[in-house]
């Protein structure tokens, strides 16, 4: 099973070794998608991929340490009727989810790599790029 | 003047040669992708000779875009003062019922995201649109107000008319500035986070065609998937600016203004966009074909991205001249990424590169189906106009 969780750290838990733990004490294989820490807390993206059971003892894990945990359930959508491939996106998409395929020149949304971030939603002149959460 | 059909050398073709080929269906037609590769691997002579027509593309952001319509007399009739179109104001002082709606015009209740380029998406889409309008009665047109729906089919003319399109070349922007910037532009990340640009470099009709010899007034285009014509030059047509040996500007220099019946356009090349906190332009999709009569037409229309120059703009400057940040060329902005100060900045394209290559194949098909016909320019375009400026002057000074 995979799943992509957003965590927000306050000071005392921006510290914590989290990636080491749900590695080494839950057996989860964990991608950092995006990462915003500093002293004082901050956010981070990440996907988690292990046995249900595994994840969810993760996700307690995490929340005892008293870091925020939200899943993203459905990101964001590109209606593809709308897209006019511009590539207005895809300078400014923190996670290369949105690139343009140099032989079509089509702009690829690879849904996998997108952190529903938000950045790109007013960014889209056509307005193809729906938010779903 | 000297006439474009007039060619001097021995070795080039006429209009009238390349469009007798055409309408026999034997005519060599490339697009530009296909044209470029082709002198790559054989040069500009064989290029010259064996090629007739190179069909170019562009599909982006045209402000200064917009349509004029004729609504029909209603009755009682009225001469409309005041009127709008899905909210949308539409200039009304030429008549009676004829209007203009401008693509940048915004709806009045809608912050900024709803506008004229939505509404002729919407009327190109075949949807009906609500028509208010309002008037003082005459004599001769009573009627004071109407509030009704308008479409297409309803409508006597509806054509696209667009003051300056088709830019050749532009400039490319970044900000240098610690706050997002929301631009015409689009999204332009703090500190130098991105860079847009917005030409189709070597796809772009213009930037094949230089000093415009073979495209201007009276040429026969691909306009939002229809037929439609030059009418004239863009305004803004500032063609001294700087320019590379081969003549290429390394600044925005030409542009078009260009007419044609929205009843014959399709919504994959009339696109309605918003450029947040800037208000909405039209997305336009335009082709060109240039006809190869010589081999300096053949080594114009070889010109290639790593040979075409502009210069990135920061945009964080909110005068009328903006430093310069670098000068790149389009092979450089289409890699992705430019190093501006030393920092890696990603780049994003803003007119469709997919768009415009799938308009040079469009139109390749229909001059080889006979269903476009390429024509010599009625008229060509002034080589000699600069730009002006809007300052706070007197009266007198202006006169001067
Ligand atoms: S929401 Fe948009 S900008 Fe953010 S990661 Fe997904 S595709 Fe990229
Ligand atoms: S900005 Fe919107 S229209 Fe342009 S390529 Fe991205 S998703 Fe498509």
């Amino acid at each position: 099973m995979k799943t992509k969780l957003v965590l927000n750290f306050n000071p005392e838990s921006s510290n914590l070794p989290i990636t080491h733990h749900l590695i080494a004490e839950h057996g989860l294989l964990v991608n950092i998608l995006r990462a915003e820490i500093d002293e004082v807390g901050g956010k981070m993206v990440i996907e988690v991929s292990g046995k249900a059971d595994s994840i969810r003892k993760g996700i307690d894990y995490l929340k005892d340490a008293s870091v925020g945990v939200r899943p993203i359930k459905e990101g964001v959508r590109r209606d593809d009727e709308a897209c006019t491939h511009c590539g207005a996106c895809i300078s400014i998409c923190p996670t290369n989810a949105l690139s343009l395929d140099p032989k079509t020149r089509k702009v690829l949304f690879t849904e996998e790599k997108c952190v529903a971030c938000g950045v790109c939603i007013d960014a889209c002149p056509p307005r193809a790029m729906e938010i779903l959460i | 003047m000297t006439k474009p059909n007039r060619v001097s050398s021995g070795k080039g073709k006429t209009y009238g040669e390349i469009k007798a080929r055409a309408s026999e269906g034997n005519a060599m037609v490339m697009t530009a992708m296909e044209f470029k590769k082709f002198v790559k691997a054989n040069g500009v002579k064989k290029a010259a000779k064996e090629v007739d027509i190179v069909t170019t593309g562009t599909f982006g952001a045209m402000c200064s875009s917009g349509a004029y319509f004729n609504l029909g007399h209603s009755d009682p009739p009225i001469k409309i003062q005041r009127a709008w179109m899905d909210g949308v104001p539409a200039y009304a002082g030429i008549a009676a019922v004829d209007l203009y709606l401008g693509a940048t015009e915004l709806d009045e209740s809608n912050n900024m995201m709803h506008g004229g380029a939505h509404v002729i998406e919407d009327l190109v889409r075949g949807r009906a649109v609500r028509l208010k309008a309002t008037a003082r009665s005459t004599d001769c047109y009573p009627l004071k107000e109407i509030d009704t729906y308008v479409s297409l089919k309803t409508m006597n003319q509806a054509v696209m008319m667009n003051v300056r399109n088709c830019y050749q070349n532009y400039g490319a922007a970044s900000n240098s500035s610690g706050k997002t910037l929301y631009t015409y532009m689009g999204k332009l990340l703090p500190e130098l986070g991105n860079a847009t640009y917005s030409s189709a470099g070597e796809l772009s009709p213009l930037l094949n065609d230089p000093y415009y010899r073979t495209i201007g007034i009276g040429t026969r285009i691909f306009l939002g998937g229809g037929e439609g014509f030059v009418a004239w030059e863009g305004t803004q047509f500032n063609p001294g600016v700087a320019r590379t040996p081969r003549g290429v500007p390394k600044r925005p220099a030409g542009s078009l203004a260009v007419i044609g019946d929205l009843n014959q356009m399709s919504s994959d090349f009339v696109k309605g966009l918003t450029f947040t906190r800037y208000g909405t332009s039209l997305g336009v999709g335009m082709g060109v074909p240039i006809p190869i009569l010589d081999e300096d037409m053949a080594s114009a229309c070889a010109v290639t991205d790593d040979k075409i120059f502009t210069a990135i703009f920061d945009y964080s400057q909110q005068r009328r001249s903006r430093p310069v940040l670098k000068e790149v060329s389009y092979a450089e902005l289409n890699s992705g990424e430019v190093s501006i100060k030393g920092k890696r900045v990603p780049t994003s394209p803003l007119s469709s590169q997919y768009k415009a290559m799938e308009i040079t194949k469009i139109l390749k098909k229909r001059i080889l189906d006979g269903s476009f016909a390429v024509t010599e320019p009625v008229q060509r375009l002034p080589l000699d106009k600069s730009l002006k400026t809007l300052d706070v002057r007197s009266e007198k000074e202006a006169m001067k």
